[in-house]
């Protein structure tokens, strides 16, 4: 059993910068746990804390319900890999990936870490490189080495540290995919730090998403994909990004709509029910909408606005059509080719007028001053909270 | 003998591992001398060829050659002046003139002593005028020595430079003699005669027409020159102007970028040591990346310049080499020299020309621009270098000392291998040499072997202590450590010195405050000779830590950070983080240092003689000259054997041998056996 | 036991003591470590007995060791989990063993009176010398450090007790100073000359050259100086005239030490030279107008080494200068101060004083510039 529980854990460095505030956090036993955030938001300085090689300024770290503030790295059960690798350059694979294990006291016998270090290769598929040294190696397999030296020890939780930023696309794609494998090989808590929201969502059970020392949700892919807390975290998620326009919330009666660029639009079903259910009143929000979500029509109407065509990004089994509203705002839509007919895909281009709609279900309202959604469960951090933008000299 | 495959080597334990390579060793052994013998044998097959080759290739070019080639051969650069090439061939020719002069004049005579060394030494006479016994001086040994080396210098020198000429003769008979242009050259007088008989009432023109038609040559060259360049030159200025902007907005944009990025990233950094290695690694990276701008750029610039020079020069050069054949061939009439223009061009293709003085010149600031450079320093060396290890060399095997000075008291002569019997001890030699030199070389070595890995390892310490998270001031230690290097040496030896010394006041503190006897001496001449062995090897350490600290520093920097915190993770405490990661990877940068620091050590003269002068004496060594001590190294020894009564310079020489082969020796087996020369990508 | 365990408040009111409760974990642990372990080898005897191969024997007995091991390594985890649970978790930070913040505090203030310590043993002599200089009431040496009388006569005695001319410390200091700028202009430059030249240009006899000179480099140097001492003799630059043939000698062969500024030329980015050659440069305009302007650390690392060597310099000068003062540097000079019992009594102050004259302008120059000694050090020394 290895849960890890964070406490109110708290990261300051000299000259009172707080890297990570108040991170509290419980992984389960065998959960797929992934920080992700964009550079300098404390996914690795928190994973750090949790090795031992940062220490904690306030709050504590339970591995498996035992208190880990004090404990060296070596006591606490963890493996790492780390982004570059971090292979000691003059010792052969093998021995790369033995070195945790002739440090442990009492000795392991030599055929047992020799059993250990073989059955990880051959797991990875690099048994025919034991007896060569890390520079003659191509990137991914220092990689599999890597988690070939984390695997060989007994561990309680498995740490990643963005392992996969180092290799080229098609390489990461790969390795993304044996990571899933590898996870039902070693049955064990993993926690993982990316940057990359696309490894986030398809390795995760859950999701933490960071900015700026604060935790903007917790939860799983599903869940963060449909239901943001905040805006950060719906423009974060989903590639390309949710549009974001400004717009009202106007109450009338028991029914809600929202006006982008003089539309007017009916929040139905489910959304409108929580909304009715919050007693939300009407105001002024960002409306968010995701690209996949819109509806095109051919002839105006009340509920569609005009926009007009600038880039027609032809992706294989979709368009991409970036496309301008009437006040300048740059939005995204995102088309399955299938869908127009031959005619229709020629007219797509510069100039062309188009007409966009959406359901309500696919609607996300946010607060413009808090960020906030108006239909989160969780405690969210206010946009005054983070970090403002480094202004340019 | 059994042989694991590389899995099988990997189930083995430690002890067994090491078993197997021990064996593994040993039956290499007769393999490698094997390996030794056919490499030398290689060697001197390699050089028996080339020498073959080289009198083959004087052989046949003289054979082959015309007459212009064969004088050459006695008239040194004659062929090359002769062919147009005035500038090589006056060097050449110069350089003949003055070797002859020289030997003829001095170098023979030098030469012919040097057999003897002298044979007339300094003659006393009576002088009746003065009443008096005076000394006439003939002969000098050293002189004859040295000059004669100096003209054996000069007659290599001499033999390179002939041999050169020869070379030279034959590509220059090779490209002017091909059997096209023979054909060609043949081919246009056969047409000039054509034409001639063809033309029986053509006249050559008198001097005023040759005169007028050289004039309008030059003028119709001129235009045509001229008119060269316009059309290029302004469409090429614009273009790099425009690429110059485009360039520098490019590094602008990139610039502004990246100090976003920088300060981002900055604000995440706790140490200040991780924040200036930051820095510093985006000040590379930043670098780098406008280095890749400034190079498309440059390559966009090249492709306009290489396109307008080409074009440009090549036609310029063209119309110019055309504009003076006209010229000479102006008397021969209009239409002749039409017809031999056209020959020059059908030649000109064929291949390239001679090298012309001009070519030559410009050559030195860019194909021989190393020769240029090197000509200074590699002469200064070759002087008052090389020349004098010939000359001690030399007098390892005569009998140079005070005595024989080899003028004003005795001429000094051959005594061939003596002087190594008597410090070896082989046959009949002197027993106090070779006892003193059996007792120094092996102090030498120990010293050495002490003086390097003492001072590296320490140092190394001293760095691992400053560079440690969470030490503040490291810049203050570093600075305070680093003034040892700044004062001079020979300051702080003298000093350190005399401190130690049996009168200074480290010995009184010691006896007043802890009882320890008068007689105790560290370096002085009555100490015993590991005490004051020891005082050395202190006081150097003393003197040494700095550098190293600086050296380990620097290297320390730039062991990846997250090779320590894996270590960390996976169980290793701090020694063994030590010695996994931070020695092999010092160890593997720092091997050449090392070595050279080793060798340097075995030749420290200034730290030996500065603190003791060698003391304390050895003492049954009458008859060995310079009253070698304890602490002489062999260079030290050696110096004071110059500046002793006997001023045995030729024993001096013996030693000075003997430690060459000495350090050689040991260089190329540690050269070999170190990783860094086998394994060298191992950590890029 | 290398694991840390968690302590408890001692709590009177709670049942077990942490101690206890470890205590008794302990015991029942190894209890059952040691049944294992009999029960293991009556096993063990009994397979071994079953088979007469020795080679059978050895992998029973190899695999018995494996999976005794693995036996013992369950065992030990079964108790440490048991351990973790038992003890009362709590968020307290008073450890009793030292956790890593503590042990971390502790290996420092090691290292800080470490480096204090060496503090003092590297700046005590020269603060010696710096207070010695200042003596006043006596010039031989004494067994005590603080000068009872304090004042600048020693300075002054420097310069006034022989003439400028006559060879006094003025003259060796000026001597010294004029033999440094030139060597330090014409060494840099030969040295830059050799070192890009070997680095840059892939020539015939390349690798030759710099064999040649790492043999020449192996012979002891002292055996040139007896011939470089007569053949300056002959010319007739020694003695008064010591310092044309000091100068001559110290630059002609100062080619050899080319192995620094090779390193760091070797550092400079091949791409430029091309981009150069490409735009028409000849090698002598890529030399001056692209690697020279990226050049300047080494350039002045070259200059401040070849600055300071020749005050150091006390074997070869000694040679030359042979007892004529007005030939002699400042290491001759000052040496010649002290050479002799009477000479040191009388003299032993004043060699302080002008070891410290000596010393503080090297030291300055070096000061500022540090950041290029230690570039040109840890640059080009080390990669060789």
């Amino acid at each position: 059993m290895a849960s890890v529980k964070l406490t109110d854990v708290k990261k300051i460095y000299q000259g009172n910068v707080v890297a990570v505030h108040d991170f509290n956090l419980d992984i389960k036993d065998k959960e797929f746990i992934v920080f992700v955030g964009p550079s300098g938001c404390g996914k690795s300085t928190t994973l750090r804390m949790i090795a031992g090689l940062e220490e904690i300024s306030e709050g504590t770290i339970e591995i498996d319900g035992v208190v880990v503030n004090d404990l060296q790295p070596k006591d606490r059960y963890i493996s790492m890999v780390f982004q570059n690798y971090a292979l000691y350059p003059h010792l052969t694979v093998f021995e790369n990936m033995a070195f945790p294990l002739r440090l442990l006291r009492p000795r392991m016998p030599n055929a047992e870490i020799y059993k250990r270090v073989t059955q990880a290769a051959e797991v990875l598929g690099i048994t025919q490189y034991l007896t060569r040294k890390p520079k003659a190696l191509s990137g991914g397999q220092r990689q599999r080495v890597a988690i070939g030296r984390a695997m060989v020890k007994d561990c309680k939780v498995f740490l990643m540290d963005e392992p996969l930023s180092n290799l080229d696309a098609k390489l990461r794609n790969q390795m993304r995919a044996e990571i899933i494998l590898l996870r039902k090989k070693i049955d064990t808590t993993f926690i993982y730090v990316t940057h990359d929201q696309t490894e986030a969502m398809t390795l995760g059970d859950r999701i933490v998403i960071m900015k700026d020392g604060f935790i903007m949700q917790v939860g799983s892919p599903t869940e963060v994909f449909d239901h943001p807390n905040n805006l950060f975290v719906a423009e974060f998620i989903g590639a390309p990004k949710m549009n974001i326009v400004k717009s009202q919330l106007l109450k009338e009666g028991d029914k809600y709509y929202v006006n982008p660029f003089g539309s007017k639009i009916e929040v139905g079903g489910a959304k409108g029910k929580q909304l009715l259910a919050k007693n939300v009143e009407t105001q002024d929000i960002l409306l968010g909408f995701r690209p996949e979500h819109v509806r095109l029509e051919q002839n105006p109407s009340a509920s569609n606005f005009k926009v007009t065509l600038e880039v027609n990004e032809m992706m294989g089994s979709e368009l991409h059509l970036h496309v301008v509203a009437e006040d300048g705002s740059k939005l995204i839509v995102r088309i399955p080719t299938i869908q127009l007919n031959d005619k229709e895909r020629e007219e797509m281009v510069y100039g062309k007028e188009l007409y966009l709609s959406f359901e309500g279900k696919v609607m996300h309202f946010f607060n413009p001053e808090t960020e906030i959604s108006l239909l989160s469960n969780q405690e969210s951090p206010q946009k005054s909270d983070l970090k403002q933008d480094v202004p340019e000299e | 003998m059994k042989t694991y495959s590389d899995l099988e080597y990997l189930r083995l334990n430690k002890f067994q591992k090491f078993l197997y390579k021990v064996a593994r060793f040993f039956v290499g052994i007769p393999r490698w001398f094997l390996n030794l013998f056919i490499a030398i044998g290689n060697f001197f097959a390699k050089a028996g060829i080339y020498i073959k080759d080289e009198v083959v290739d004087v052989f046949m070019t003289f054979k082959n050659g015309d007459w212009k080639t064969r004088l050459s051969y006695v008239i040194v650069g004659f062929g090359s002046i002769a062919r147009g090439q005035l500038l090589r061939g006056f060097l050449f020719l110069i350089f003949e003139i003055i070797f002859i002069l020289y030997t003829a004049l001095y170098g023979w005579y030098w030469i012919a002593q040097m057999g003897t060394l002298g044979t007339k030494g300094p003659y006393k006479y009576y002088d009746p005028d003065w009443d008096t016994y005076v000394t006439k001086y003939y002969d000098d040994s050293f002189k004859i020595l040295l000059y004669s080396i100096l003209s054996i210098f000069f007659i290599v020198a001499f033999l390179y430079t002939w041999r050169l000429n020869i070379k030279q003769n034959a590509i220059a008979q090779d490209i002017l003699d091909t059997p096209a242009r023979k054909a060609l050259n043949k081919e246009c007088k056969a047409e000039v005669k054509n034409y001639l008989s063809s033309h029986p009432d053509y006249k050559k023109p008198d001097n005023e027409a040759v005169k007028d038609e050289i004039a309008k040559i030059n003028e119709k060259y001129d235009a045509l020159i001229a008119g060269l360049k316009p059309d290029n030159l302004k469409a090429y200025k614009k273009m790099v102007k425009e690429n110059n902007a485009s360039r520098a907005s490019e590094i602008a944009e990139l610039k502004k970028q990246n100090k976003v990025e920088l300060k981002q990233q900055l604000l995440t950094i706790e140490t200040k040591q991780e924040r200036k290695k930051l820095i510093k690694d985006n000040k590379q990276s930043l670098g780098e990346r406008i280095a890749e701008i400034e190079m498309k750029y440059g390559d966009k610039a090249s492709e306009f310049s290489r396109d307008f020079n080409l074009n440009y020069n090549h036609e310029k050069r063209e119309l110019e080499q055309e504009r003076k054949f006209l010229i000479k061939c102006a008397k021969d009439g209009k239409e002749v020299s039409d017809i031999k223009n056209e020959y020059r061009k059908k030649v000109e293709a064929c291949g390239k020309p001679l090298v012309s003085d001009k070519q030559d010149l410009e050559s030195m600031l860019d194909n021989q621009f190393h020769k240029t450079l090197l000509a200074l320093p590699v002469t200064g060396i070759v002087i008052f270098t090389v020349l004098p290890i010939f000359f001690m060399i030399l007098v390892a095997f005569t009998n140079y000392c005070a005595a024989n000075d080899g003028h004003f008291n005795n001429l000094f002569t051959w005594v061939g291998l003596e002087n190594f019997n008597t410090l070896l001890n082989w046959n009949t030699g002197s027993k106090a040499y070779s006892a003193a030199f059996g007792e120094i070389l092996g102090w030498t070595l120990i010293w050495a072997f002490f003086a390097t890995f003492s001072n590296y390892f320490l140092g190394m310490f001293v760095a691992i202590m400053i560079n440690k998270k969470g030490i503040k001031l490291k810049k203050v230690w570093r600075t305070i450590l680093v003034l040892t290097i700044a004062i001079p040496q020979f300051i702080s030896l003298l000093y350190v010195s005399k401190m130690f010394a049996d009168n200074g006041f480290i010995k009184a503190w010691l006896v007043n405050y802890f009882g320890v006897s008068p007689k105790f001496s560290f370096i002085g001449d009555a100490a015993e000779p590991w005490v004051a062995r020891l005082t050395v090897i202190l006081i150097n350490i003393w003197i040494g830590i700095p550098y190293l600290m600086l050296i380990a520093t620097g290297i320390l920097m730039n062991i990846p950070s997250d090779l320590y915190e894996s270590a960390q993770i996976d169980g290793a405490n701090v020694w063994q983080q030590y010695t996994k990661i931070t020695l092999p990877y010092m160890l593997f940068v720092t091997g050449p240092y090392l070595l050279t620091s080793f060798i340097g050590n075995m030749n420290n003269f200034n730290v030996i003689y500065l603190l003791t002068g060698g003391a304390p004496k050895i003492g049954d060594v009458g008859g060995a000259a310079g009253n070698p001590g304890y602490t002489d190294l062999l260079v030290t020894w050696l110096f004071k054997i110059t500046q002793s009564d006997g001023a045995y310079y030729n024993m001096a020489s013996v030693i000075g041998i003997l430690v060459f082969i000495i350090v050689s020796v040991i260089s190329l087996i540690v050269f070999n056996i170190m990783p860094s020369t086998r394994n060298e990508e191992d950590y890029q | 036991m290398e694991k840390e365990k968690k302590v408890v408040e001692t709590n009177p009111a709670q049942e077990k003591t942490a101690d206890q409760i470890i205590k008794e974990n302990t015991a029942l642990r190894d209890a059952e470590i040691k049944e294992l372990k009999r029960k293991n080898e009556a096993e063990l005897k009994q397979r071994l007995a079953s088979t007469d191969s020795k080679e059978e024997r050895k992998r029973i007995k190899e695999q018995n060791k494996v999976d005794l091991y693995n036996q013992i390594s369950e065992i030990k985890n079964k108790y440490n989990d048991l351990l973790a649970h038992s003890l009362p978790s709590g968020a307290n930070k008073d450890k009793r063993h030292m956790g890593m913040k503590s042990k971390r505090i502790i290996g420092n203030t090691t290292i800080y009176i470490i480096l204090i310590i060496m503090t003092f043993i590297w700046l005590f002599p020269f603060v010696c010398i710096l207070l010695q200089s200042f003596r006043v009431e006596s010039t031989h040496m004494v067994g005590y450090i603080i000068p009872k009388q304090w004042g600048f006569d020693n300075y002054i005695n420097l310069f006034t007790k022989k003439a400028f001319n006559d060879g006094g410390f003025g003259r060796w200091y000026f001597n010294t100073l004029i033999i440094s700028i030139f060597v330090a202009l014409i060494q840099t430059i030969i040295v830059l000359c050799m070192s890009y030249t070997l680095s840059r240009i892939r020539f015939k006899g390349r690798k030759f050259l710099m064999n040649f000179m790492l043999i020449l480099g192996m012979f002891p140097g002292m055996l040139t100086m007896i011939i470089l001492y007569r053949v300056l003799k002959d010319m007739g630059l020694t003695e008064s005239h010591a310092i044309p043939g000091l100068i001559l000698v110290y630059v002609a062969s100062s080619g050899m030490g080319y192995y620094v500024s090779k390193g760091f030329f070797d550092t400079l980015p091949k791409s430029l030279d091309e981009a150069a050659r490409v735009d028409g440069a000849n090698r002598a305009q890529v030399f001056f107008k692209v690697i020279l302007p990226l050049s300047k650390p080494i350039v002045i690392y070259t200059l401040l080494t070849a600055f300071m060597g020749p005050w150091g310099d006390y074997i070869f000068a000694t040679y030359v200068a042979h007892h004529e003062e007005t030939g002699m540097n400042v290491a001759v000079g000052l040496q010649n101060l002290i050479s002799s019992e009477q000479s040191i009594n009388a003299n032993y102050t004043m060699f302080c004083a002008g070891g410290v004259l000596v010393a503080i302008p090297i030291t300055i120059l070096f000061m500022i510039l540090q950041k290029y000694y230690v570039e040109g050090v840890t640059g080009g020394a080390v990669k060789g």
